[in-house]
């Protein structure tokens, strides 16, 4: 024990790895020796456990290790009896030694930045930057490598976290040595993510732009690749291509876009690493389903202050439930075979990372996965699995010497030798002096324990049976005390050094009056044995996951729908049978089977509903909603946007989804908003609550896009400083439409040629760019895309039409369309149907003109008319919306019901199964108390594909249970603030309501 | 249908009397006395009368009876108008709106809600109500016959007037002058990030500030009340004064429950003597606070969002009857998005508060007598009694729920109203024109 080497001052010597082209100053000063480490518990990887074994390295990298492994001559040896070798451990997410991300605040209100400020041969988007390269700007910081030091970690993956593409990350050690001995790898990997970073360019300004941009990029990426005669040179695209063989990381900051990033991946044949934010136990089956290996943070949430209740209400359950489950997600990756690593990047507070880890092995994860994620995971990721995290011949000499398993709440963390050099944490030669001494100094003895931790202990002294508080401090063997005997005066200040068997501590000192003394401590007795606290432990017990994650989510995932007879309800059909009175409704495999009188049941286990007294109709259909939708509704800084998908951004678990049903809503399509005249491609969903975002798109739905017109798309009502971006007129409008139809005919036809082209000659030239906006364009002009069309006044109505005939296909759906009643003849005439507020105006001036009788107009004329919502809390009314129509311009109650049920599925050419009540469609249905467009209806039930999502007398039970299981989540917070725990003050997260004109500043706080 | 036609060919030959104007001309005055009869009464205290008598002359109602009690001398009425199988309720009430001090609400120009500064209660909606708003005819339409007209944004926005829904000039509209001051109280938790994307409820750290703002405002109004004259007047405090001797109600604007709690204590102690609490998302958790206290509630917006992901999904449209069950004075207010415009769905609201708990005639009772006691207009408004201003309508049936709301004739003091409107226009104008009439 006592030969053990005071390692700072022996630091030189131990620097072995020379770098071979650098001059020296000096003479040559090279170390080859052997070192060994014997007799020690050694974890050779992180499965394999040796006792009593020996690690023998030289040059920074290990010789051997095992039982009986023979040591050269020169081999300096330490003898680790009862200590512990681990390798030490890796994280591959991090931003050690680089420089902080510039970050500029913009003002709220600012001209639009269309193009790129940096300047250089770069590519179009200043968020797109894989050209960059951390190695380059990588340096070694000595206090944050200490920092992870302490914590075990002997080497890191290191990037510029700042932008979509952030080009090319170093893998590097964590010592003190020049960069040039430091860096392993200097092109470890690649990053990406969905945050635009400091690019202060407008687009993407929003998630769904992003998922757009970096799709156009793979592509212009090939076509950059297989381009013969670049037409340009391009850092940027060249970058991309180079990087693309790395291991690709992809940074999320949740389980929904961890699965939009693993789809970015399946079209490009990319496998991304995927950087999760802890959340993924929430839906553990479709991250597996990824295939992805994952990195995973330790920053678990601190409890809420929650003592006070009003204060309480402002945390959402889902909040309070993650608090809870958040350290449990390692433990449900693990037991579904997911691979991980852990990082400890994000962790506010360093110190937190053992004590997290602890906690998720007390929250079930393993402790040899624990190692594995810390070691041999990391270092697979990158592929360097051979050269670190595990110690065998050849590897890397990095370990850490503990003193006891690396996972004990009492381990403690000695050395951490990085590439062979080592770099003390915790004194390991201390000798225990913890006991009980006679204290003899100035002719007074006192009563001296000596308690507390072995490297720091604290001194308790008492004369007679008075307490004298005492200030002890040990630095290896020399030990100062100081303390205040009010029987003498002063401070009396001691100073000596430890002698050992028997311990007896002793040294000079001054008393309070300036006389030197003499003073000695002899050992009487040992330590009262330290107090255990019997560790009551409890089972674990944690709440159930919910899907969605939210309020009013379930226990279960919706399953396979079960048979329900619906039974003497009176059925609205919304088709030419009408109203039928006291009728059978048999739902059967998520289909309608049967209507008719006196249905019976064909097996045992079908639900009967009776529904006597009630009224049965199709299910509501909103033809323009913007709930369910992370990351921005618009994209709206270019006049054009045709490439962006709402479909990439469903938010399964927004509570407007289970609200929606709660009004006997069914499905919606999801719609850009309306800031530029050609917006983003529509979501179209039923609305599953409960499923995940791709299981709620209706899979049979064609595409539709957004186009806008008016006020919003030339920016009428933005201020005056947003006067840039063309269009500013309807005037403008127009030509946008024309000059992108335009240009996506030729797009076509330039495919076209090259696609006709002979094998041999297609050879010789490259290929066109594929340019996923013209390309969504064309498929309008090709009729597999629909518009729906926001607009307001009549001369505009009439010039898109105008526009479209001439390009000769036909705009769909006219949204809003408020003075649709000035066009109806010619909306009916050219085909179009209109989707339309029931009694909005007023506004803006565009709606100045706007008559809640538009809707009865244009049915009376023949449109294909449906109301819809724009508006989640309207959304969960809209059969009130629709019953404003018999009272403006007196529609019939069951053509009115129509507008929001067949129409809406005419209008989405979804009529051939949803919007009416007929044999064979899905079942989607409602059960209202009352006539369906009556004030007075109130929703009973809402089915889906058979599926039972929301049912009246179920949502007060789940209230009751949610307002129980937040009880018991609050005074377990409660429990732990008490425990000492941080806790941190609750912040209500308020919810963006989107609607057309919703313009975020960054997209990546809306998720 | 048959009714609607009827009515549009009453609409029709009115239109044709007056071809020169879209605008509906204002009532003249009254010269007859009318007898309703046959009608459905809705009383607007609770109370029906399914076969009815309803009399008006010189602007008041001189009668409201059961004719199945006995019969009513009816040549004693200039005109007797049959109603048989159609509602008669009395005026609805709109509080809190600003509903002809706006025209278009994106238009700059337009706009005469917000003075600067942020203490105004001498700024006044009684001067800037503009009677040809061309959405106050759409209103009236569904029933809305009286709106309290109220400034909104500082502090103290100013001073509400309460105004009959037609009229040639705000003077010839007046119902009732200056009726309170509008508080707008602040939260404790101020939302940040609304712009970035990142809406958080962070502590407000001007909170505390703004409290004693107000207390300080309070206390000099009320001591400035003290003293009868003044040599140099503030006419802040002379605006303020009617708080203190009770002739003034102040309406507190606030949903918050802590906040309402502290509002109230706030005012009381001022010594203000009626306050009203405007919104009152979160008052369904203070019911006896606010009873102990006789404090009324314009319950904001039923048709709302619930405010939390864990509130009962149908929390908004059940407030209404959470408050009346616990026993406080209920009436229903429509602000927010689009108010001035959405002043005409304010029938759907209670509506929309008996769907959900309250009966028929209670929910009726929010736009009505409930809301004509608070604003201290029962004496002129909020029921179908002998004594008040025949301010009231027909509707062909239910005038809560949107499909059977349809106002075939209307009075405002006893006067005729012309229910033509510009929507109305259009809408035969555009009819006709595809040969659809």
């Amino acid at each position: 024990m006592k030969k053990f080497l005071l390692f700072f001052f022996l630091f030189a010597s131990f620097k072995i790895l020379a770098q071979e082209t650098f001059p020296v100053n000096g003479v040559a000063d090279k170390n080859h020796n052997y070192y060994a480490f014997t007799n020690a518990t050694i974890y050779i990887d992180y499965k394999t456990k040796l006792e009593n074994a020996s690690l023998l390295i030289r040059d920074g990298k290990i010789v051997d290790a095992g039982k009986d492994i023979s040591l050269p001559k020169s081999t300096i040896v330490y003898d680790l009896k009862g200590k512990y070798i681990y390798p030490s451990l890796i994280d591959i997410y991090s931003n050690y030694g680089e420089p902080p991300v510039p970050k500029e605040t913009l003002p709220q209100i600012r001209k639009p930045q269309m193009e790129r400020t940096t300047k250089g041969a770069f590519g179009w988007n200043q968020a797109i930057k894989p050209e960059t390269d951390a190695v380059q700007t990588f340096t070694v910081d000595k206090k944050a490598a200490e920092e992870l030091r302490k914590l075990g970690f002997g080497s890191v993956l290191t990037s510029q976290m700042d932008g979509i593409a952030r080009g090319t990350a170093a893998f590097v050690s964590l010592g003190d040595e020049s960069e040039n001995e430091m860096v392993i790898s200097g092109k470890a990997a690649a990053l990406y993510s969905f945050s635009k970073g400091s690019s202060t360019q407008d687009y993407p300004s929003s998630l769904m732009g992003a998922i757009a941009l970096i799709r156009q990029s793979y592509l212009d990426a090939q076509w950059y690749k297989q381009s013969k005669n670049k037409p340009e040179f391009n850092i940027s695209l060249d970058a991309w291509n180079n990087i693309q063989s790395l291991p690709q990381i992809f940074e999320v900051i949740d389980w929904q876009s961890a699965l939009r990033a693993d789809k970015i991946g399946d079209e490009f044949g990319v496998q991304y690493i995927i950087k999760g934010n802890g959340d993924e136990y929430r839906r553990i089956n479709e991250i597996k389903k990824t295939n992805a290996q994952f990195i995973i943070p330790l920053d678990f949430p601190e409890a809420y202050d929650v003592e006070d209740p009003y204060n309480a209400m402002l945390v959402s359950l889902a909040e309070m439930k993650h608090w809870e489950l958040a350290p449990a997600n390692p433990a449900s990756l693990e037991k579904n075979s997911i691979e991980f690593s852990l990082t400890a990047y994000g962790l506010k507070n360093k110190q937190n990372f053992w004590k997290n880890l602890r906690k998720a092995i007390e929250y079930g994860l393993s402790e040899e996965t624990a190692l594995k994620s810390l070691t041999y995971n990391p270092a697979k990721m990158l592929g360097l699995e051979n050269q670190i995290g595990s110690l065998k011949k050849g590897m890397s000499a990095n370990f850490i010497i503990t003193s006891s398993n690396l996972f004990d709440e009492k381990n403690i963390i000695y050395e951490n030798w990085v590439k062979g050099i080592p770099y003390n944490i915790t004194d390991w030669d201390v000798v225990d002096i913890r006991g009980n001494y006679d204290l003899t100094v100035g002719g007074r003895t006192y009563k001296l324990s000596i308690e507390g931790g072995i490297n720091k202990p604290k001194a308790i002294l008492t004369y007679d049976t008075t307490k004298i508080s005492a200030n002890l401090t040990m630095m290896r063997k020399l030990v100062s005390l100081s303390f205040d005997d009010k029987n003498v005066s002063g401070v009396t200040r001691l100073s000596g050094t430890i002698l050992e068997n028997p311990i007896v501590i002793k040294g000079s000192g001054q008393l309070g009056n300036g006389d030197w003394v003499e003073w000695k401590a002899i050992y009487v007795s040992s330590a009262k044995p330290e107090k255990k606290k019997p560790e009551e432990k409890k089972p674990l017990q944690l709440g159930d996951v919910i899907y969605p994650f939210q309020a009013y989510g379930r226990k279960e995932e919706p399953g396979k729908p079960k048979d329900i007879l619906i039974k003497n309800a009176d059925v609205w059909t919304c088709e030419k049978e009408g109203i039928l009175k006291n009728t059978d409704v048999y739902l059967k495999d998520g289909k309608i089977y049967k209507i008719g009188k006196n249905l019976s049941p064909e097996k045992n286990d079908v639900e009967i509903i009776n529904a006597a007294g009630l009224r049965l109709t199709p299910g509501i259909i909103d033809e323009h909603s913007h709930m369910a939708i992370s990351g921005g509704v618009n994209e709206g800084t270019q006049a054009s946007s045709a490439e962006v998908r709402i479909g990439d951004v469903i938010n399964s678990e927004d509570i407007n989804i289970y609200r929606a049903l709660a009004g006997g809503v069914i499905a919606a399509q999801l719609l850009h908003g309306s800031a530029n005249p050609i917006g983003g491609q529509s979501g179209i969903v039923k609305l599953r609550w409960g499923k995940t975002p791709e299981e709620m798109k209706i899979k049979t739905a064609p595409g539709f896009i957004k186009f806008a017109l008016g006020e919003n798309v030339k920016q009428s009502n933005w201020g005056d400083l947003v006067r840039e971006r063309f269009p500013q007129t309807r005037m403008g409008v127009e030509q946008v439409y024309v000059d992108y139809f335009t240009r996506a005919r030729e797009y076509e036809n330039r495919w076209n040629e090259y696609n006709l082209l002979p094998a041999s000659e297609k050879a010789k030239v490259s290929p066109p760019r594929r340019d996923l906006e013209l390309e969504t364009i064309d498929e309008i002009l090709n009729k597999k895309r629909f518009i729906t069309c926001h607009s307001y006044v009549q001369s505009e109505i009439n010039m898109l039409m105008k526009v479209a005939e001439r390009f000769r296909f036909r705009v769909n759906t006219f949204t809003h369309i408020l003075e649709g009643y000035k066009v109806a003849d010619k909306m009916k005439a050219h085909g179009a149907g209109g989707s339309t507020f029931s009694d909005w105006w007023d506004y803006k001036f565009e709606v100045y003109e706007a008559i809640p009788y538009n809707a009865a107009i244009m049915h009376d004329e023949g449109v294909t008319v449906a109301i819809n919502s724009d508006d989640p809390e309207m959304g969960r009314r809209l059969n009130q919306e629709a019953g404003k129509s018999v009272k403006y311009g007196g529609i019939p109650e069951e053509e009115a019901l129509k507008f929001i049920t067949i129409n809406p599925a005419k209008l989405l050419h979804l009529d051939d199964r949803m919007g009416s009540i007929k044999v064979g469609k899905d079942a989607d249905v409602v059960l209202w108390t009352d006539d369906p467009l009556s004030i007075y209806a109130k929703v009973v039930k809402t089915i889906v594909d058979g599926i039972v999502y929301f049912d009246a007398g179920e949502s007060e039970k789940m209230a009751a249970e949610i307002q129980k299981e937040r009880a018991r989540l609050i005074s377990k917070m409660i429990e732990e603030k008490k425990k000492g725990s941080e806790v941190q003050k609750p912040v209500k997260k308020e919810q963006i309501i989107y609607n057309c004109d919703t313009i975020v500043d960054n997209y990546m706080n809306a998720l | 249908m048959k009714t609607i036609k009827i009515t549009l060919i009453i609409l029709l030959s009115l239109s044709v009397q007056k071809v020169y104007s879209q605008k509906p001309v204002p009532a003249p005055a009254e010269t007859e006395s009318i007898l309703l009869v046959g009608g459905t009464a809705h009383i607007g205290n609770g109370t029906v009368i399914e076969n009815s008598y309803i009399g008006f002359d010189k602007g008041k109602i001189i009668l409201a009876a059961d004719a199945d009690k006995g019969k009513v001398d009816r040549s004693k009425f200039a005109k007797v108008i049959d109603v048989k199988g159609k509602q008669i309720y009395p005026g609805f009430i709109l509080p809190n709106t600003t509903l002809g001090l706006v025209e278009i609400e994106a238009v700059r120009a337009t706009q005469d809600f917000a003075e600067v500064g942020s203490l105004n209660p001498n700024v006044r909606s009684l001067i800037a109500y503009d009677t040809d708003s061309k959405v106050i005819p759409t209103v009236r339409d569904n029933g809305v016959l009286i709106a309290q007209v109220a400034p909104l944004s500082g502090i103290i926005s100013g001073s509400s007037s309460i105004f009959n829904l037609d009229g040639w000039n705000w003077e010839d509209a007046i119902l009732k002058a200056d009726d309170g001051i509008h508080l707008n109280w602040q939260n404790i938790t101020v939302l940040t990030g609304r712009f970035t994307g990142k809406p958080e409820l962070k502590k407000n750290e001007k909170y505390d500030e703004y409290v004693n703002t107000v207390k300080k405002f309070l206390a000099d109004a009320k001591a400035y009340s003290e003293e009868k004259e003044h040599k140099e007047k503030n006419l802040k405090f002379e605006a303020m004064s009617g708080l203190f001797d009770g002739t003034k109600n102040l309406y507190i604007h606030e949903d918050n429950v802590r906040e309402i709690q502290e509002a109230v204590n706030i005012a009381k102690e001022a010594g203000v003597k009626k306050i009203v609490l405007v919104g009152g998302a979160d008052a369904w958790m203070i019911t006896d606070f606010l009873k102990e206290n006789n404090i009324p509630v314009l319950v904001k917006r039923d048709h709302s969002l619930p405010p939390y992901p864990e509130s009962d999904v149908y929390l908004p449209y059940k407030l209404p009857y959470l408050l009346v069950k616990a026993g406080l004075l209920v009436g229903l207010d429509m602000s927010g998005n689009m108010e001035a415009m959405n002043g005409r769905n304010l029938p759907f609201l209670a509506g929309t508060a008996a769907a959900y708990g309250l009966s028929k005639e209670e929910a009726l009772k929010t736009i009505t007598s409930n809301t004509a006691k608070i604003l201290g207009i029962e004496g002129r408004a909020g029921t179908l009694e002998a004594g008040k201003d025949a301010t009231l309508f027909v509707s062909d049936g239910d005038a809560l729920d949107m499909k059977t709301n349809h106002v075939e004739m209307a009075f405002i003091q006893g006067k005729s109203l012309d229910l033509r409107n510009e929507q109305k226009e259009l809408y035969h104008r555009y009819m006709h024109k595809y040969g659809l009439e």
